[in-house]
């Protein structure tokens, strides 16, 4: 199946960014200069794992009569491996690269939570919190991949180290939530404060549903994370795709902000609303800095 | 820098955005792949010039703007 959902190139490959450390005078955007060697080996992890994302499948398939149960393992199976969500649906093309082919026909979604105490610590914590929940995804999709291929079915492992599937499409369809105005996709117990991990197998499996809630009605009117946002980066207005409602940030004010400073940005995920159900006074304090250093912030609070 | 959107149009006249890009090549280049897709050579595609904004801090405009509450 070939893919027809471009993928933004990251770090200095990205034209966005490449024009505007040129603009800038700079030679390197300073957020990748900037790396701890904590950061650098989170990185160096998933570097190191990828070319085990495929492998030799086991000749003695195990059959699969029903594949509910086998679902019901293999989800259990990822939650043994450390994910806090796990969810199947049938791979689309929209879910895939455009320009990659990938051949199988399903596609298991896993994510870990951050911290949401310690990313709201500030910047640098925010960036090694979101690059070790990163490395954990990696881990658990490699062994999850290795895991379907012991029991005779082809997988393969999609993750920070090499991948060729889109997060957002496949978390929808999965049912782990919305895509919220800041661009993430909004879970109600985790808000967007998750990482994702990806296997596509052709063994069977039982579909999940996407799960509507209400969350982009919410984020009609709700604002706080295009308010809260240092850039003004997000947009008022969506566009829309697949008949999904879409907000695309706009790079050119997100950058100097989150690429062209030392500290990583995650201020909009960290004011999201949805974070309170599982956090809530955590929530409460960190919404009352903000409101204390002048955003605004929801009423509640 | 430009901005551009490219949007695809389907057989039924819907419109669908498959995204924001930066300058005319990037967006250029992404057509050419889609078109490239037997499956999408049904869709039309389009690329629409965006409105750029001028680059602002926001904390003067946020403190004008931002209630009490």
């Amino acid at each position: 199946m070939r893919g027809i959902t471009p993928r933004r190139e990251q770090g200095m490959a990205d034209p966005v960014l490449a024009e505007m450390v040129r603009a800038t005078g700079a030679t390197e955007s300073r957020h990748f200069a900037a790396v701890k060697p904590v950061i650098q080996a989170y990185r160096a992890s998933w570097v190191k794992l990828a070319p085990y994302r495929d492998g030799p499948v086991n000749s003695q398939r195990v059959t699969v009569d029903d594949p509910a149960p086998m679902t019901a393992q293999i989800k259990q199976k990822a939650k043994e491996l450390g994910a806090d969500m796990v969810g199947v649906c049938r791979l689309q093309p929209h879910m895939i690269d455009l320009g990659s082919e990938v051949v199988h026909e399903f596609v298991i979604a896993c994510c870990v939570a951050e911290d949401y105490e310690k990313v709201t610590e500030g910047a640098d914590a925010v960036e090694e919190e979101a690059m070790r929940t990163y490395a954990k995804c990696t881990e658990i999709a490699t062994a999850l991949a290795a895991y379907i291929r012991q029991m005779g079915y082809p997988a393969i492992a999609h993750h920070n180290g090499a991948s060729e599937v889109q997060a957002i499409p496949i978390f929808y369809q999965v049912g782990f939530g919305e895509l919220g105005r800041h661009g993430s996709l909004i879970n109600e117990e985790f808000g967007a404060s998750f990482r994702p991990g990806f296997v596509t197998t052709d063994l069977p499996l039982v579909e999940d549903q996407p799960r509507e809630s209400g969350v982009q009605d919410f984020c009609m009117h709700c604002n706080v994370c295009q308010r809260n946002c240092p850039g003004d980066a997000i947009p008022q207005d969506h566009v829309m795709t697949h008949g999904i409602k879409r907000w695309l940030i706009d790079l050119e004010k997100c950058y100097p902000y989150s690429r062209l400073r030392d500290e990583y940005c995650h201020l909009c995920v960290d004011v999201c609303p949805y974070i309170v159900k599982s956090h809530p006074e955590t929530y409460k304090a960190f919404m009352k800095e903000r409101k204390q250093v002048g955003y605004k912030t929801p009423k509640t609070y | 820098m430009e901005k551009l959107y490219v949007n695809e149009i389907r057989p039924d006249g819907a419109v669908s955005t498959v995204g924001l890009f930066y300058s005319r090549a990037e967006a250029e280049k992404i057509v050419a792949m889609l078109r490239d897709i037997p499956e999408q050579a049904v869709c039309r595609y389009e690329i629409v010039q965006a409105v750029r904004h001028v680059l602002v801090e926001k904390p003067a405009q946020r403190k004008q703007t931002a209630p009490e509450e």
